[in-house]
């Protein structure tokens, strides 16, 4: 069988390999289109496998020399965990089930093994700009176990609770230097001496400390871990512990998992790819796959052409029309196996030399270099088939040639196939139609990409009958224009190709311009204002721990004035009791549904007190604001709601969230209220109070500083900015300067016409030169009957311009329909899930629909159609040598 | 080879007309000729007078209109498009103009081509297509690739290609035709030696010089054969004692 198959072969592809040579212009081309994207797609899955490391190979920096590391908690309840609980474990809180695990317990149930004890957290330390966050470790450097976490650069191990070692990141991080001592941004934790550099073998650029038990003051709030050495620590011993409510990595375990039959089922199938994602990456390939063949075709067409003679002369010596296809594919096996080796090997040299800058970049150390050799091996493939898919059309074509007229110097280009328009409008439509039925229905992004895959698939087989009308509507052009059209007709072989290349091109950039562009008019056209145009408002920070931070209103006052001498500020009081762990409710009374769905806090706060702060509100009339002022005058509480309904009386309750999880209530009133109905706007607060009826609900202060009554510029922002962020306060200043167009929309744009331009000009170009040096006889009898030089010139730029133009008008036809179909689902918003109508409440209804918002990038589309192909034509136009050829040809 | 029965090649009624209607041309129009082995036909006539179309119909590159081919008693009308180019492997070698071989093989390859497409193997095809040289006294030539080699030189790797396998019938269209007198010459005789020893060969030509090798010539006038010299049967010829 092999040796059939190697008989069949053999010729076949000793030809190959000498056309291959013969022709190293044409190869070279073939060679450089195949070898790209297989060199792109192995250099960056070496370097994705090398940046992540796995279990195994991580296992020492995570373990040293330990045999397992083990966590207990006294919150931890019920364990179930995987080989490696960092991929997969279940860790229910609660009470432990016994008392928990301590040293002696778990060196006694690993038969004597011995432990040491670990403790990890992150802590702040001084630095010349304020603090830093530092990962800090508490362990004995000096045991045997801890051996492999961090590696000595210089300096000393630590000798004594008062010292530390730390990395070369910290030391830069907080400008120390071996002998200073890590200040403490917190009051009261210990103040350690650096004695030496040590680098964490995980962590690379940010700061990391180290030093024995106590020395960095970490709190692991019941939290203890240890690393146990001995023997290997077996999965029955890892499920045993499990129980005791330990959390376990062993190293044997890690290395070595256990079948997945002897997995808690309770963890589910771990490891199964996302079919979103698998979904994705086939089109990715696909589309990718397309777009080699398609370029690497017309090459493929013309070396066809080229061997025409020595094909029908196998044909006369007694070649099978398979034979004769096979010559022509053997030079696709012999092109795109050098290809995908050669891009291999290159991917594989060029991800070992990029290696050193990719650690650079990356804020952990390295993993060993490692090749994913599945998707090595997969990527080689791709290659081999893109060339023996570009070939397959030209072979089966110059299998079906005019032996006799071939052999009597006539050039016979067979009939064009009747079937693939026919499948290619087949395609379309369905294509359309998927396109369509996607745009009706939700969450359908995935799916219109397959049916832009679909339309694109159509378009590439209606190429040829495209250009077959162009060729009939060329009559009445000028002479270069006509011969250029009307040779791209005639030589549909290397023609159809490139057009399809560039048409597939703009449809995917068209597709995705439209639903990018769309995305950002959505954005434009929803955009809520926070405060009034021009406005700005100064506003507290968070503590780590949630909490709104004290404001030094005073000192941010004068840093607005120094600032903006002329502004007016104002100060914004709401409810006190906004600490980050209550809340405040808002009903109707005998309802428990909120009166807004929505609403903001821009102004500091959502429950403000007083009308002082209203003129920097967004969006309220003025007979708003004067009903508000009235009713607030009244006494009366404001409440903005979705609708207006019939009452005038609010609940209102404060309730608060205690450490344990429970709510407990601090105030309940129902107050006199007038209700401003929002509709669609977002409200600038829920709750508008008069200050008597604020009492009833707690105490009062300060939340928000509003700046207006002057313009605020771009200096003043940014000095505002900085002085409030350096306060106590931490505060941040937001200027509202209505919508900002995102630099992203204007940079996806950039990049998806940037794309798009680098493959037609590709495509055109390849074609363009392949196109005249197919030519060569015709522009040799064009020469003798007296053409000018200029007229080369002329075809070439004719013949590019035909190229790009067709193909691209013919993309962004195609690549509307899915484009505009994408987009409305992409813009639309809240089509269902309403509210639950709850005690028969008037107030009720889904939030506000929004979209779909269309919006075309013409300008895109216009340099894509219009632009490129003249640039191109220009560029070919002075790229070509204008002498023409005089010799008419050699076989 | 002296049955006259055993035609290598035999032409009966051939009829080929191209396009349709108004474009119709008539290349053959009622054909009839049978050639026999060890005989040299000469084929000659003005141009477009259906020479190159006598000889694409001989080999089943093209197919009559109407009309029989037999070659060497098998009717090409019952082959398919397979079995035709099976023949032209075994039985029937092509010799044209110019640009015979292909130029990413050597000589010995080109020579060895129809064997290597019948599937016999590279190393027995090479062997066969060194003795088809050496018969030709060209093995000299058999590494050399058709860009090294001289139009001459070309032509009779041509042959040698044609004859490879001992296949019984040559057809050559204006073998000579792109050569100077005295290389032609070299390449006729070369042709002349294969027919005696037992080949038959239609040869196109234009030069009543060369026709002078053959053992009979046959004119084509608008697709009709006109005049037939030396009527004898081939026979006769090779037994000058009967005439
Ligand atoms: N494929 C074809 N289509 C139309 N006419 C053809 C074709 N091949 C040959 N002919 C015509 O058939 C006639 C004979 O051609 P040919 O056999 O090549 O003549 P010769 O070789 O004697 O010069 C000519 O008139 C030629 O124009
Ligand atoms: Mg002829």
């Amino acid at each position: 069988m092999t040796g059939r198959l190697a008989a069949r072969w053999a010729l076949p592809l000793r030809v190959a390999r000498r056309e291959a040579w013969r022709s190293k212009g044409r190869s070279l081309l073939v060679l450089v289109l195949i070898a790209l994207p297989v060199l792109a797609v192995t250099a960056s899955a070496v370097v994705v496998a090398t940046t992540q490391v796995s279990g195994a190979e991580g296992i020492d920096r995570r373990l040293g020399t330990a045999q397992a590391r083990v966590d207990v908690s006294p919150d931890i309840g019920r364990v179930v965990q995987g080989a490696d609980p960092d991929q997969g474990a279940l860790i229910t809180e609660g009470p432990a089930p016994q008392r928990p695990l301590d040293a002696a317990d778990l060196s006694r149930r690993l038969g004597g093994a011995p432990t040491t004890e670990l403790r990890q957290s992150q802590a702040r330390f001084v630095s010349d700009d304020g603090a830093a966050p530092v990962e800090t470790t508490e362990l004995d450097l000096g045991d045997p176990l801890t051996r492999g976490l961090f590696d000595l650069t210089s300096g000393r191990w630590p000798s004594g609770p008062g010292e530390v070692v730390a990395n070369q990141a910290l030391l830069d991080r907080l400008g120390l230097a071996v002998g200073d001592r890590l200040e403490p941004a917190a009051e009261g934790g210990p103040s350690p001496r650096v004695v030496g550099v040590a680098e964490s073998t995980t962590v690379r650029s940010s700061p990391v400390a180290a030093g024995p038990l106590g020395s960095l003051g970490i709190d692991t709030s019941g939290l203890r871990s240890w690393l146990v050495g001995g023997d290997p620590v077996t999965w029955s011993e890892v499920r045993g512990l499990n129980r005791a409510g330990a959390v376990v990595v062993s190293r044997s375990v890690v290395l070595d998992p256990p079948p997945a039959d002897q997995l808690p089922d309770e963890l589910g199938v771990t490891g199964t790819t996302d079919p979103v994602i698998v979904a994705v990456v086939a089109l990715v390939v696909a589309m990718v796959l397309l777009e080699v063949v398609l370029l690497a075709g017309p090459a493929f067409a013309v070396g066809a052409k080229r061997q025409a003679r020595s094909l029908a002369l196998m044909s006369s010596s007694g070649a099978t029309p398979a034979q004769v296809r096979r010559s022509l594919l053997a030079t696709a096996v012999v092109l795109g196996s050098v290809a995908a080796v050669g891009g291999v090997l290159l991917g594989l040299a060029l991800a070992a030399a990029a290696m050193p800058l990719v650690q650079r970049l990356s804020a952990s150390w390295l993993g060993p270099f490692d090749v994913p050799w599945l998707p090595v091996l997969a990527v080689l493939a791709f290659g081999l088939l893109s060339a023996l898919l570009a070939a397959l059309a030209p072979a089966v074509m110059v299998a079906r040639q005019d032996v006799v007229a071939v052999l009597a110097g006539r050039r016979g280009e067979a009939r064009p196939s009747r079937v693939s328009p026919v499948v290619g409008t087949l395609l379309l439509a369905l294509g359309v139609a998927g396109s369509a039925y996607g745009a009706l229905t939700r969450g359908s992004e995935l799916f219109i990409a397959f049916a832009a895959v679909l339309c694109v698939l159509g378009t590439v087989l209606l190429v040829p009958l495209v250009l077959a009308l162009l060729g009939r509507l060329a009559r009445r052009l000028p002479l270069v224009v006509r011969y250029a059209v009307r040779d791209a007709a005639r030589q549909r072989s290397r023609t159809a190709p490139a057009v399809a290349a560039v048409a597939a091109t703009v449809a995917g950039v068209v597709t995705l311009g439209i639903g990018a562009s769309s995305d950002a008019l959505e954005s434009r056209s929803t955009y809520q204002p926070s405060l009034a145009m021009g406005s700005g408002v100064v506003t507290p920070g968070w503590s780590e721990t949630g909490e709104p931070l004290p404001g030094s209103w005073e000192a941010a006052e004068t840093v607005v004035e120094r600032a903006l001498p002329e502004a007016r500020t104002t100060a914004v009081v709401g409810l006190g009791q906004d600490d980050g762990n209550s809340y405040t409710e808002v009903s109707r009374p005998g309802s428990s549904v909120p009166v807004l769905s929505s609403y903001g806090s821009a102004l500091g706060g959502s429950e403000l007190v007083g009308d002082e702060a209203l003129a920097a509100a967004p969006g309220l009339s003025a007979a708003t604001l004067e009903r508000v002022r009235t009713a607030l005058a009244d006494g009366r509480a404001v409440v903005f709601a979705d609708q207006t309904g019939d009452s005038d009386t609010v609940r209102v309750r404060v309730e608060r969230v205690e450490d344990d999880g429970t709510t407990s209530r601090v105030a309940q009133r129902t107050l006199p209220a007038t209700y401003v109905a929002v509709g669609a706007a977002t409200a600038p607060a829920q709750l508008l109070l008069p200050p008597e009826l604020a009492r009833e609900l707690g105490p009062t202060r300060t939340v928000g500083l509003v700046v207006d009554g002057a313009p605020i510029g771009d200096a003043q922002e940014e000095a505002v900015s900085e002085g409030v962020a350096a306060l106590g306060m931490q505060g941040s200043f937001y200027v509202e300067r209505g919508y900002q167009a995102d630099d992203e929309d204007v940079i996806v744009l950039l990049v998806l016409f940037a794309l798009g331009a680098v493959l037609v000009l590709g495509g055109t170009l390849t074609a363009t030169f392949l196109a005249l040096s197919d030519a060569r006889p015709d522009l040799a009898t064009l020469a003798a009957v007296g053409a000018s030089p200029r007229a080369r010139r002329g075809i070439a730029a004719s013949y590019a311009f035909v190229v790009g133009f067709v193909g691209a008008a013919l993309g962004a036809v195609v690549g509307l329909v899915p484009g505009l179909a994408v987009a409305v689902p992409l813009t639309s918003q809240g089509a269902d899930g309403g509210w639950t109508v709850e005690g028969g409440d008037v107030v009720s209804g889904a939030p506000p629909v929004t979209g779909p918002f269309l919006d075309v990038p013409w300008l895109l589309v216009l340099g894509l159609v219009v632009v490129l192909p003249l640039l191109t034509a220009a560029v070919v136009g002075l790229l070509t040598r204008s002498r023409l050829p005089l010799v008419a040809r050699a076989a | 080879m002296n049955a006259a029965g055993t035609a290598v090649l035999r032409l009966d009624d051939v009829h080929r007309v191209h396009g349709q209607a108004a474009t119709e041309v008539q290349a053959l129009r009622g054909v009839s000729l049978a050639v026999y082995p060890g005989e040299l036909v000469a084929v000659m006539g003005p141009s477009g007078s259906g020479k190159s179309t006598l000889l694409t119909i001989a080999g089943g590159l093209d197919s009559p209109t109407s009309g029989t081919v037999c070659v060497e008693g098998r009717d090409l009308g019952g082959l398919d498009r397979a079995g035709r180019a099976r023949l032209r492997r075994t039985s029937v070698g092509y010799v044209f103009q110019d640009f015979n071989l292909v130029p990413a093989l050597t000589a010995a390859e080109n020579a060895a081509l129809p064997l290597e497409l019948d599937g016999v193997r590279a190393r027995a095809a090479r062997g066969a297509a060194l003795a088809a040289l050496g018969e030709l006294g060209i093995e000299e030539l058999a590494d050399r690739f058709p860009d090294q080699m001289s139009g001459g030189q070309q032509q009779r790797v041509a042959i040698a290609r044609a004859v490879v396998g001992e296949r019984r019938l040559v057809l050559a269209d204006e073998p000579t035709g792109a050569l100077d007198s005295e290389t032609g010459e070299e390449v006729l005789r070369m042709l002349r030696a294969r027919c005696d020893a037992g080949t038959a060969a239609v040869m196109v030509t234009h030069e009543a010089r060369h026709a002078a090798w053959a053992d009979r010539v046959v004119f084509l006038r608008d697709g009709v054969v006109v005049d037939e010299s030396s009527p004898l049967p081939p026979t006769a010829l090779l037994e000058p004692s009967l005439r």
